[in-house]
Order: structure tokens, then sequence, then C-alpha cells
């Protein structure tokens, strides 16, 4: 942590709204892309971004710098998006056909074929990555979409490195096994 | 030729995350070009990564976070108190991926102290209904004693016939 992030951090734990904002600033987009790969939908990413700051602004006291402030935020986001998940998956508008495999959503046929191509893409890989477990679903989101490094990854999650390695490929794996339609790629 | 996939398959995924180091680098840049099926195990892992990470850098692209802040402000100026699991969350600084490690052995550790102490806690004492009556009484002939038990209403009576001092 640089000695802004220090000020920042020690502003906001005495109830600095100023300096929330420039945290906000700082790091909405990164929270966002968090959000967003996890619940893939625009509406509840921006929920899900507010209840971070949110949750952020009152619980910043219980941070006391162990760890990178980046990887406090980045966990907080997680968990927010996944309860997020949790709770609006009960009521989902994807549907499953009998075998339990993906089926487009209702008014997909009356949608133009380039939109409503884009728009089964992006809903069969939301549907893929919901079918993972957490762990592996986590770990592939902070290494596909924030490009962080195993031992970043180990920071935030609370685990070793092996273990990231390892949800990464079987993560990857059941990915792949979910979209073979998609992924053009050969081999094992 | 196959040791040398089966090996270099077991690092392309480091290699992939750019998580290897120089020289197992160098090994899977040599080896790719001569391997169609570790090119093609690359390939996929390039088109997975693009199917997760397209739409959200699409969605951020076209992102605007109307009243977003504004929203947070009116939020922390609400002051809604979080629930008490939040709460709990919160002190502990538990994640969801975390609660089942914790709360596992949490149980496990409950419940083992539960069949520890539950020796300790039902364990019967003698109680005042319970108590028992004994009494010894002298006489000439004999010497008495008597067991009575309240709850059972047992009456148990011993004689002691006095020995002859001269048999001993």
């Amino acid at each position: 942590m640089n000695d802004r992030e220090v000020e920042l951090i020690s502003r906001c734990q005495q109830g600095d709204q100023d300096a929330l904002k420039e945290i906000f600033d700082q790091y909405h987009k990164k929270v966002y892309r968090i959000a967003y790969g996890v619940v893939r939908q625009r509406e509840d990413a921006l929920d899900v971004v507010q209840e971070v700051f949110i949750k952020l602004f009152r619980s910043i006291k219980n941070f006391k710098g162990k760890s990178a402030f980046y990887t406090y935020l980045y966990r907080l986001a997680m968990n927010t998006a996944i309860d997020h998940s949790r709770k609006k998956k009960k009521t989902t508008f994807l549907s499953l056909d009998e075998e339990g495999g993906f089926q487009p959503s209702d008014g997909y046929e009356k949608r133009p074929d380039h939109i409503a191509a884009q728009k089964e893409l992006e809903e069969k890989v939301r549907w893929a990555i919901d079918q993972l477990p957490q762990d592996q679903k986590a770990t592939l989101i902070y290494r596909e979409i924030e490009e962080l490094s195993y031992q970043e990854i180990s920071g935030a999650m609370g685990c070793s490195i092996g273990t990231v390695m390892s949800r990464l490929h079987y993560g990857r794996k059941k990915l792949k096994d979910l979209l073979k339609d998609m992924v053009k790629g050969g081999g094992g | 030729m196959k040791d040398s996939c089966s090996s270099i398959s077991q690092l392309l995924e480091r290699y992939f995350d750019r998580q290897a180091t120089d020289e197992e680098r160098s090994l899977v840049e040599r080896h790719l070009p001569i391997c169609q099926t570790c090119h093609e195990r690359l390939t996929l892992l390039e088109e997975l990564r693009k199917a997760i990470k397209a739409p959200v850098d699409e969605a951020l692209k076209e992102e605007t976070f109307p009243w977003v802040w504004e929203k947070i402000e009116r939020g922390i100026r609400l002051g809604k108190k979080p629930s008490w699991q939040e709460s709990v969350r919160s002190w502990l600084d538990l994640s969801p991926l975390l609660r089942k490690k914790v709360w596992i052995p949490a149980v496990a550790t409950a419940i083992v102290l539960a069949l520890v102490a539950s020796p300790l806690l039902f364990k019967k004492t003698p109680s005042y209904s319970e108590r028992s009556v004994v009494e010894y009484l002298e006489s000439q002939d004999y010497n008495v004693m008597v067991y009575e038990s309240e709850k059972a209403k047992v009456t148990v009576i011993w004689l002691f016939e006095e020995l002859d001092p001269s048999t001993s």
C-alpha cells in the first residue's frame, strides 16, 4: 500500500466520505468487473458495486492492514456478488430442459439474429459459470477477468497456491465440457 | 515425444497464466511448434478466457455508472443497520467460501465437547428423596443393624450374634 492509500483508508475509518469517494473513483471499475463476472447482468452488477462500497464504509474499521487493501476489497466484492447471485438464482429466468441442459430464454427467436447469437453466447457462458462450485468460480473470475497472479488469488481467497492451481484446472475442465460446442480447441 | 508432451501439458496452464519460470517458458515454447495436441490445448484455454472475459470488457466499455456514487451516499446516509448475519460475518471476516470450512470443524468440536460433557451433566447424584437410613441397636441377645431405603420401601435387618469369647 502506498502512503496515499494508507491515508485514505485511515480517513475512511474515521467516517470521512470524501476519502471513500476517492477509493470509489480508484476501484469502482475493478469491483464492477468482478461483480459482472459473477452476476453477468448490468443492473445486478451495478447493485453489487453500490452494496460493496456501502459495506466497505461500514466494515473498513475491521481492516487492519495485514493484507493488501485491494485483496480485502476484492474479497468483499466477490462475497457480495456471490451472495447477490445466490439470492437472484431463485428468480432466474434461465430455464432448463429435461436433462438439465441449457435452453435459451423466452422471446429468443423474436430477436434479430446477431443480437440473439450474442445473447445466447452470453447466457450460455453465464449458465456454465453458474454450474461451477463457488470456489472454482471465484478463482476463475480472479484469474481470467481480473488477471490476478496465483499469489494474489491465494491471498484474496485465503488458500495455498497449489489449491489455486487445482481450482483453476478443474474449473476450466468443467467449463470446457459445458461449453464444448462453443470452444473449438481440440485435445484433452 | 509422448513423455515430453505429458510433462509439457502439466506446465501448459502455468505458461498460459504467465506464472511459469523462464526455464519452463522456454521448454513450452520449444515444444509448442512441434506438438499439435498441446497447441490445441493452449488454443482452448485462450477461447475459454475470451468467452469469460469478453462480455465483461464489453459491458465495462459501455458502462457510465449512472448515479452509483449518489446511491452509495444515500445508502450510507440511511444507515441501514446490517442484519445480524451480516454483522457476524463482517466481525468474523467470513466469506461464503470459508463459511463451510469454519463451521464444519466448529460443529464437530461442539459435538465432541457435548459428548465429553454429557456424562458429567447427567451424572446421578443421590437426592434427598432417595436417602437411606441405617441404624444400629445393641441388645442383650443380639446386635441389630437396620437398613431402610425410603423410596424403594425396603428394609433389611441384620442380627449379629455375639461370639463366645472362649471359642475364639
